[in-house]
């Protein structure tokens, strides 16, 4: 098979906080584009890899960046010993194969990039490869998916409109305070009460959004601090290079999440 | 001349003992001769006599040179003031050489410098030289002093109302210099800090100074606002973990505390409720956060045992209720203590504070345990003076500035000021209130030419009144031609930061073009479709070059500034006003805008009723950014109100004829929309969020900067969740603009 090394042979673990395994079924089931809206590190990857395990779909993930053109997606020409031929992109494997095509954070990608989906999230589900002079009608099994982080003060940075409405969408946010704290703590090995300290820590930094921070710390950050304290650090210290530093470089934020950190210590 | 010593001591004999015991050997020569020349001075007998007593006093203490040098300052202020203010002078000079034994000789030498530079406000000076002393050690004194004569300039009456303690700045810069650390220095990070803690950003005010008795000073609460002193006496270099742990608190009592009804309680009674309600939100906020109670319990200093009086006991009762390890042999401490642990299942509930409350306050009464409410300060020092909880039975105000005002009144009511001062205070405070709707402009009485005519919305009746608004151009007043010099003078770092922040965001948004006939690199697919060509044996394209260019901008922008009377309002931690920081900021982006090439234009607007929507065009997008720009800033002056829906309407329709492809309306403003005939606060908020919404219709975008602290449900109704950003350093606009803009326009 052409997409082996894209299926996942081992079950990526996640804790679902609502009931988006089974929304993500029934969309899965009607074969509708899926928008997957959060902030960074909240588990939308992690959600999408487990549910392309589950559905046992293979899974292809593109991370979008504001030079991505329509051929990065779509595929190209190239040079070869016999000449030009003709390499597929990553979407139109996805495509052809019947995979599960993830564009992670589709708003960081050109305008005019992006719709080149439109023709596969409708009812349509035909993927033109102009170049090549070829029409690629979409394996029953494709699902196209993309992320996006609606993000704080991106007024100019956000989907078309005629994009916008081809998804169904999911709203993520970082799960609840049980449920982060179990993650944390099956993620990172620390002992759940650690855990449980750490995600109120990033309660307290996700109270700034907006009044100082871009974001507060997520899920992921919370993990790596976890790890560091498996390796023995102290909780401060595991904050300070996992969470404080990396998310902020005004001083006087660093100065309040720190004492906020001491607080809950 | 030198007198010889044999001649010193023959003279010797008369003199008291004390002189001699404080002016032993070579030193009673000076002092004699010091003291004969007060005497053949001709300020009379007084001044001499002074001398002699207050030397012989301060001798012991300070040392017979220093006690000696006294004469040369009395001197000093006799001929630069009068012989009688030198006389007082000697007074006051024991009380200092008291306080600052050490530092007495360069006390002198303060005094005898002011009297030199300003005497006539040594009176002044001394009179509050006790309290001035008890407060700050004598650098802080000098530079108290230096900074009033600064103040002050050449103004005599305005110098001697500073030595008075008259004037707010006198004040002020009292408790700055006291407090070490002040509140201004900290206030972002502490606000991060408690809006972290408990995800509440309540309005945080400074208290006004406490006044000449220099009073122990609390933070307070009540209707949300919250009053901080603006620096913590007795807490230098430790000031900020004080305030944290004030505030720390405070986020208990607004997630956790209710409020209690004060109806027939005694003070003593009131003063023990508040004291059990303070450990048990803390407690209830350390459940959460263990942390903080290690914070808190670093205030607690009140040892086991001691005098069975109120503050005492109430300190005790205090730390032994939050702290497992405190020990007290006190039996109404215990009693309290085991009352309060009895009830752990029920900490949530603020009626065990009454009950516990109500049982101990009635003991400390059989107890016959004196409490004066007059000069009760709660202890330890982050606690707030709790009025906050306390339901006070008037009819309580709805706004929180009247609130506050309110509050200000019952504190001065408690603290019971001397007669004229409490006047003073009171009237004071209705004058920092700047009631945005009176304050129409001295002598501007020429009319406005009339620009246009706008419907505004009337959500009541969900319908536009058409030609509603009328916006009339008032051109700026004459303002500075050497704008730009001075502000390249004074923010030249950051427009040439500003500047670096342009050409970098250049190359980074620099795009691709593919298929370009040259270029610095191959452009693959056109290079494999030529190949693909050739061999089909068609005609190549020879565009096969890629290559990296800025990209077209299609942009245009129209800055609109708020100059309504509120921007006259000063920007905490500087001396500069709101709009003198919007006016910095605008420029800086005009500058950065121009830099750009991208058009816009400014204008600047505030209103004084409906027909009146005052407009001052500043730049229109097809005029060069000169001195006129400069001139036409730097001519804005505050006023009127804040009719936000027509300005917005305006500067729209002037955007809406760039034939651009982004058109980006920036608003910056210190306030909500208000106007005179406006008493409906909703009216103008939902007809700004029509204006806003039409303009998104055609195809603008509004976003809007908001500064200082704001109310952002209001914020977020108007412009929409993703169209404002509250800024609350002013003093840092002019920095984060530009990169705001950089992100928005990207």
């Amino acid at each position: 098979m052409k997409l082996d090394q894209y299926r996942l042979t081992e079950e990526p673990a996640y804790h679902a906080s609502g009931n988006e395994v089974a929304f993500y079924e029934a969309a899965y089931e009607a074969r509708l584009p899926v928008m997957l809206k959060g902030p960074t590190g909240c588990g939308k990857t992690r959600f999408v890899e487990h549910m392309a395990w589950k559905l046992g779909k293979p899974l292809i993930t593109v991370s979008c960046h504001e030079d991505m053109t329509a051929s990065d997606l779509v595929g190209r020409f190239l040079l070869g010993p016999e000449g030009t031929h003709w390499q597929d992109g990553p979407l139109t494997l996805a495509v052809r194969y019947g995979a599960i095509c993830y564009l992670d954070e589709i708003v960081e990608a050109r305008q005019d990039t992006t719709v080149v989906i439109h023709s596969l999230t409708d009812d349509r589900r035909i993927l033109p490869l102009e170049k090549k002079g070829e029409l690629v009608h979409a394996h029953p099994d494709f699902q196209l998916v993309i992320s996006y982080n609606p993000g704080y003060q991106s007024v100019l940075k956000d989907l078309k409109e005629s994009t916008k409405q081809r998804f169904c969408a999911m709203d993520f946010t970082y799960p609840a305070a049980g449920i982060e704290t179990a993650i944390v703590a099956s993620e990172s090995g620390v002992a759940p009460d650690v855990a449980g300290r750490l995600v109120r820590i990033a309660e307290k930094s996700r109270h700034l959004r907006g009044q100082g921070l871009e974001e507060g710390a997520s899920t992921r950050m919370l993990i790596h601090a976890g790890r560091l304290m498996r390796s023995g650090m102290s909780l401060t210290d595991a904050c300070r290079l996992a969470l404080i530093l990396p998310i902020t470089d005004d001083p006087d934020m660093r100065d309040a999440l720190e004492a906020a950190v001491d607080a809950c210590a | 001349m030198p007198v010889p010593e044999t001649m010193a001591r023959d003279r010797s004999a008369d003199l008291p003992a004390a002189v001699l015991a404080g002016f032993p050997g070579d030193a009673l020569t000076g002092w004699l001769r010091a003291r004969d020349r007060l005497r053949g001075a001709g300020y009379g007998s007084a001044v001499p006599r002074a001398f002699e007593r207050s030397s012989v006093a301060l001798a012991p203490l300070t040392g017979a040179e220093a006690a000696t040098a006294l004469a040369d300052a009395v001197s000093t202020v006799a001929i630069r003031a009068t012989p009688r203010i030198a006389e007082r002078l000697c007074a006051v000079a024991e009380i200092a050489g008291r306080r600052m034994p050490e530092a007495f000789g360069d006390w002198l030498a303060l005094i005898r410098r002011l009297a030199a530079l300003a005497p006539e406000s040594v009176a002044p000076l001394l009179d509050n030289m006790e309290m001035l002393t008890a407060r700050l050690d004598l650098p802080g004194l000098e530079a108290w002093i230096m900074t009033g004569l600064r103040l002050g300039g050449r103004d005599a009456d305005k110098r001697q109302s500073y030595f008075r303690l008259e004037t707010p700045e006198a004040l002020r810069l009292l408790e700055l210099e006291a407090g070490g650390d002040s509140f201004v220095s900290m206030e972002r990070r502490l606000r991060a800090y408690l809006t972290a803690l408990y995800d509440i950003t309540p309005p945080l005010r400074i208290a006004p100074p406490a006044g000449r008795q220099g009073a122990a000073r609390r933070t307070s609460f009540a209707g949300g606002v919250l009053l901080v002193p603006p620096s913590l006496p007795g807490y230098r270099g430790a000031a900020e973990p004080l305030y944290r742990a004030a505030l720390a608190h405070i986020g208990a009592h607004l997630r956790y505390s209710g409020r209690f009804p004060v109806g027939q309680l005694k003070p003593l009674q009131i003063a023990v409720v508040s004291l059990i309600e303070d450990a048990r939100v803390e407690l209830l906020a350390a459940r959460e956060m263990p942390g903080l109670l290690r914070l808190w319990r670093t205030f607690h200093v009140a040892r086991p045992g001691g005098l069975a009086t109120a503050p005492s006991l109430f300190a005790r009762l205090a730390r032994a209720l939050i702290d497992p390890d405190f020990d007290d042999p006190d039996g109404w401490i215990r009693k309290g203590r085991a009352m309060f642990l009895e009830r752990r299942e029920r900490w949530s509930d603020p009626a065990i504070s009454r009950e516990i409350g109500n049982l101990l306050g009635n003991d400390l009464g059989q107890l016959r345990v004196q409490f004066n409410a007059k000069d009760y300060v709660v202890q330890p020092a982050y606690r707030d003076d709790n009025l906050g909880l306390w339901d006070l039975g008037e009819d309580p105000p709805q706004d929180a500035e009247a609130l506050e005002v309110m509050v200000d009144t019952v504190k001065l009511r408690r603290s019971d000021p001397a007669p004229g001062e409490a006047e003073r205070q009171e009237q004071q405070a209705p004058a920092e209130e700047t009631v945005e709707k009176v304050a129409p402009m001295a002598g501007d009485t020429e009319e406005g030419r009339v620009l246009a005519s706008y419907p505004e919305y009337d959500y009541a009746t969900g319908r536009e009144r058409a030609d509603w608004a009328t916006v009339k151009a008032y051109p700026a007043a004459p303002g500075n031609p050497r704008f730009w010099e001075e502000l390249r003078e004074a923010r030249g770092p950051l427009l040439s930061r500003v500047a670096g922040l342009i050409r970098s965001a250049e190359v980074g948004q620099a795009r691709r073009q593919k298929r370009q006939a040259e270029g610095e690199v191959l452009d693959l697919d056109a290079c494999i479709d030529a190949a693909t060509a050739l061999r089909s044996g068609q005609f190549p394209d020879h565009r096969v070059y890629e290559r990296q260019a800025p990209p077209q901008r299609n942009l245009a922008v129209s800055l609109l500034l708020d100059i309504s009377q509120s921007t006259a309002d000063p920007v905490p931690g500087t001396d500069r006003t709101v709009l003198d920081i919007e006016r910095d900021a605008a420029a800086v982006l005009a500058h950065a805008m121009d830099e750009m090439g991208d058009p816009f234009a400014i204008n600047a607007f505030s209103s004084d009723g409906r027909e009146e929507v005052r407009l001052t065009p500043i730049k229109s997008f097809d005029a060069p950014l000169d001195a006129a720009v400069g001139a036409a800033l730097s001519g804005l002056r505050p006023g009127y109100s804040t009719r936000l829906g027509a300005a917005l309407r305006h500067a729209g329709a002037e955007l809406a004829r760039v034939p651009r492809h982004r058109r980006l309306l920036l608003l910056i403003t210190d306030g909500e929309p208000s106007d005179i005939d406006c008493p409906d606060p909703v009216y103008l908020v939902q007809d700004a969020r029509r204006a806003v919404q039409g303009l998104a219709a055609l195809g603008i975008d509004v976003f809007c900067v908001g500064l200082g602290p704001r109310n952002k449900e209001q914020e977020a109704a108007i412009f929409g969740g993703n169209g404002f950003i509250q800024i609350d350093r002013v003093s840092a606009l002019p920095d984060k603009l530009p990169a705001l803009y950089l992100r928005m326009v990207r």
